[in-house]
């Protein structure tokens, strides 16, 4: 697997001067979780390393090669964007959305195969979405569209994922059954790095986590090492209370 | 003896000279567009696509010979018998073939080059009309009298046309100038300049064109540029009620020469507004109105 | 999504197009028998129908195919581009920018091909200008590129009203009929034919990546799709097409709105179905409302623009209140 990796890496903000370059590599089995407040970034960084965007200084890597470098169908084939906000464009059906997360691996000429919409389906299955697949995506709900988009990165099968905010307008179960279908791909040697609001999601569910700080300055490394109240309370500019729960800290915002 | 077979020589060298002449074609005549247009024999089944040109192909004497003809072409009333082809604008080209005519008569103010232009090249004949002067209503009758075999008569009748012309000419010469406005159209207001034919008409009998000077054939004027013309004599198309019609808006204006006299008149258009023969009648009408009117000054 | 469905609704549209195309090259003012015809169309038969049926209809039903054909795709393709299922080949100002061309020419005096050549210039220059100033200074938004194009069509519409207030007397009708379209115009219909063939070629393999494109620019670039090249190809491909179509037969409307969104109702979004549909589907249209153009009120002959323009506004608005 080509590894997705930010050197010296600025995310070019309209309006921020400076920030403290990235240097860090996302490497197979890990799950990296994104934090900080809004406006920290975040979207930015993720669609910079997925190479929508590009960044200030520095450059993003992919294996061997600098993202810019590589060709776009290849980028899709190893890296999956899970994007925060939907753009509509034409109506399509729930099946024909995922399928078009083969659309990397297949050439010009090529027509879905029976093994693609196999792929397709299995997927929409494990995302729960399977009994909607005819319908057509305009007419869900906020949460069952959400599923629908990280069916269609997992049908598209790529060895790194970026995902903005995959629990957005889901509920508690489906957020956990999310979570461990990442987990699950990371267990299986794929690599997660997702940006994530919810604080106590990233604490129970990731290995390593990067903090993002308005001002630009940014922190990374292992979940255990950044899971500093401290360093939490400055990021978010609100007092904690750290309590424990199964065995992992949970963070909850102090009253007054 | 010598003088017999000198213009016996001289008669069959003419006659050698006229054949050689008139081409391989036989029957040629040039058209308003410049080109030579040359049948082998007279035309016998000719469509024509404007009422104007309906109305000269009679006067050639070839009425006869029409087997169809545009939308409106209403003079003489056997035309109205004739079977029709399309409007002026757009024929319908699959009626015009069906008809197998020899001979296709277009007007180049109506139809459209581009349809006929793919009627010449099916192999059809086409002759293009564009009378702008009395000489050339004339010129064109005879002309298409030669494509159509009637030239005796279309002589007589052009030589008639014309000193009926010149009759009117010389009636009129010294009469006292009137200052004519005539009107095309009413929104928008339009008139016509001096290249017109309905404004020598006006000339003929004796009167200007306010607008003779204008550029363009057909311009639009605005209602202040005429109150300040000031035309002693308000002529328009009509069937003579003056009580009705675009008249009556002059009527608002009781400043205006025209309207302080009464001078305002209809003719009706089929005898001013056609390039045809009956441009006389039409010129003749129009020459006793302005009488009455130089009366009413 | 497999193929063997795509046959189907495909095969049916071909069958109604050459249905259509059969029905275009027997009926007309001349009454001929559909023996007749069809010994004309076999070389035997008079000369008077063979003259009729292959100088005449047959030109002009190839022509009215391949006009609808390539409006139907120009729409559609220019509906992906702008993501917005109510676009058509002419919302970017492109039909006026060829009548000024044509009328410019008219005015000097030219005729025939050069014509056709200042109509196809006038229409490429329109695209041009809407693409360069809806630029601007970054990125374009199909939203930027809709609203210049409206401003331009706009402005060649004042030039065209100013042209035909000065034109002199001679030269109002011919360029009155250029105006109201005429699927008979063109001396012969090969070209656009040849490129509609052509289209459906290039454009049926790009079809899935066009069905990227249609999800948003971001969501087609992360899962590979090159999107400002494409977008530029679209562009300029539908650009041509419909510049085609206008020289060929002036600018009929309607075509490239109604056919793309009504086969799109019908046969869903996948635009390796939707773009064969439109060139066969828009085709038998066109060909079908020419016919009626020509015979309903024989010999008076309507432009085909008016008939497409009174079948196409109701069945819009029809389609619009669905869409709510």
């Amino acid at each position: 697997m080509d590894t997705l990796q930010a050197r010296q890496l600025v995310i070019d903000i309209p309006g921020r001067t400076g920030g403290s370059p990235l240097n860090l590599t996302v490497e197979a089995g890990q799950v990296w979780g994104v934090l900080g407040p809004n406006g920290a970034g975040k979207t930015t960084l993720l669609h910079t390393l997925a190479g929508l965007r590009l960044p200030r200084e520095g450059e993003v890597r992919l294996g061997e090669y600098p993202l810019t470098e590589v060709r776009r169908r290849s980028v899709a084939q190893q890296l999956g964007l899970v994007f925060q906000d939907r753009q509509d464009g034409f109506p399509a059906t729930v099946l024909e959305t995922a399928l078009i997360g083969r659309h990397p691996w297949l050439s010009l000429w090529q027509m879905e195969s029976g093994d693609d919409l196999n792929r397709a389906e299995a997927a929409l299955k494990a995302l729960d979405v399977v009994h909607l697949k005819d319908r057509l995506v305009s007419t869900l709900s906020g949460g069952e569209r959400q599923r629908v988009a990280i069916a269609t990165v997992l049908t598209q099968n790529p060895d790194t994922w970026l995902l903005d905010e995959p629990t957005n307008h889901l509920d508690l179960h489906h957020q956990v059954a999310v979570m461990q279908l990442l987990k699950q791909q990371a267990e299986a040697g794929r690599a997660i790095f997702m940006c994530l609001h919810d604080l106590n999601l990233a604490a129970r569910w990731c290995d390593h986590l990067l903090l993002l700080f308005p001002n630009g300055e940014a922190c990374w490394g292992h979940a255990s090492q950044m899971l500093v109240p401290s360093a939490l309370e400055s990021l978010y500019n609100q007092k904690l209370i750290t309590v424990e729960a199964d065995g992992a800290p949970v963070f909850v915002p102090a009253k007054g | 003896m010598l003088s017999w077979r000198l213009s016996s020589i001289v008669g069959f060298l003419l006659l050698l000279m006229l054949a050689a002449g008139s081409k391989a074609g036989g029957l040629c005549a040039v058209d308003a567009l410049g080109r030579e247009v040359c049948l082998s024999e007279r035309a016998v089944r000719i469509v024509s696509l404007s009422p104007g040109a309906t109305e000269l192909v009679y006067s050639a004497g070839a009425g006869d010979q029409l087997v169809g003809a545009g939308a409106w072409s209403d003079y003489p009333p056997e035309a109205r018998e004739l079977p029709r082809v399309g409007d002026s604008n757009r024929v319908d080209l699959e009626a015009i073939l069906t008809l197998e005519p020899d001979l296709v008569i277009g007007w180049t103010d109506g139809n459209s080059r581009v349809q006929l232009d793919r009627l010449a090249e099916l192999g059809i004949p086409v002759f293009w009309l564009a009378p702008r002067t009395f000489e050339d209503i004339a010129a064109t009758v005879k002309a298409l009298s030669l494509l159509t075999g009637h030239q005796p008569l279309a002589e007589q009748r052009a030589g008639e046309f014309l000193a009926g012309i010149r009759a009117i000419e010389s009636q009129y010469e010294t009469a006292r100038p009137v200052r004519v406005f005539y009107q095309v159209w009413d929104q928008p207001l339009m008139t016509i300049n001096g290249d017109e034919l309905i404004s020598r008409a006006i000339q003929l009998c004796g009167g200007t064109n306010v607008f003779g000077d204008l550029p363009r054939l057909v311009p639009r004027i605005s209602v202040e540029t005429l109150l300040m013309v000031d035309p002693e004599v308000i002529v328009t198309a009509g069937r003579g009620d003056t009580e009705q019609g675009w008249l009556q808006r002059w009527r608002d204006y009781p400043s205006l020469t025209a309207v302080a006299s009464d001078n305002l008149f209809q003719v009706s258009p089929d005898l001013l507004q056609r390039a045809t023969f009956r441009m006389l009648d039409g010129t003749r009408e129009l020459c006793d109105l302005l009488e009455q009117a130089r009366a009413r000054l | 999504m497999p193929a063997f469905d795509a046959f189907r609704p495909l095969a049916l549209l071909a069958l109604a197009g050459l249905g259509a195309m059969v029905l275009s090259v027997s009926v007309g003012s001349a009454g001929l028998s559909l023996a007749d015809t069809l010994a004309a169309l076999t070389g035997s038969g008079s000369e008077l129908n063979r003259t009729l049926v292959l100088e005449l209809r047959l030109p002009r039903t190839l022509a009215a195919f391949a006009t609808g054909g390539l409006l139907a795709v120009a729409g559609a393709l220019m509906q992906v581009l702008l993501r917005n299922p109510l676009a058509d080949p002419y919302v970017l100002g492109l039909s006026g920018g060829a009548a000024v061309g044509a009328l410019l020419s008219m005015l000097a005096g030219v005729a025939g091909v050069i014509v056709t050549a200042s109509a196809f210039g006038g229409a490429l220059l329109s695209t041009l200008m809407v693409f360069g100033l809806a630029h601007g200074t970054g990125s374009w938004t199909p939203t930027r590129l809709l609203l210049t194009g409206v401003v331009v069509a706009a402005g060649w519409g004042a030039i065209i009203t100013l042209l035909l207030a000065l034109a002199p007397t001679r030269e109002l009708p011919g360029m009155l009929y250029w105006l109201m379209g005429d699927v008979a115009y063109a001396g012969s219909p090969w070209p656009a034919f040849v490129l509609l063939v052509l289209a459906c070629l290039l454009v049926i393999p790009a079809g899935r990546s066009l069905n990227v494109l249609a999800r948003g620019p971001l969501q087609a670039a992360a899962l590979g799709v090159n999107v400002r090249p494409m977008e530029w190809t679209i562009y300029i491909g539908a650009s041509l097409l419909t510049a085609t179509a206008v020289t060929t037969a002036g600018s009929i409307g309607f075509v490239g709105l109604v056919v793309p969104h009504m086969l799109r109702l019908v046969l869903g979004n996948d635009q390796r179905i939707i773009l064969p549909a439109c060139a066969l589907g828009g085709g038998a249209l066109l060909v079908l409302v020419d016919t009626l153009a020509r015979v309903v009120i024989s010999p008076e002959q309507l432009p085909v623009g008016v008939i497409t323009a009174l079948l196409g506004v109701p069945t819009f608005l029809y389609l619009l209140y669905r869409s709510r």
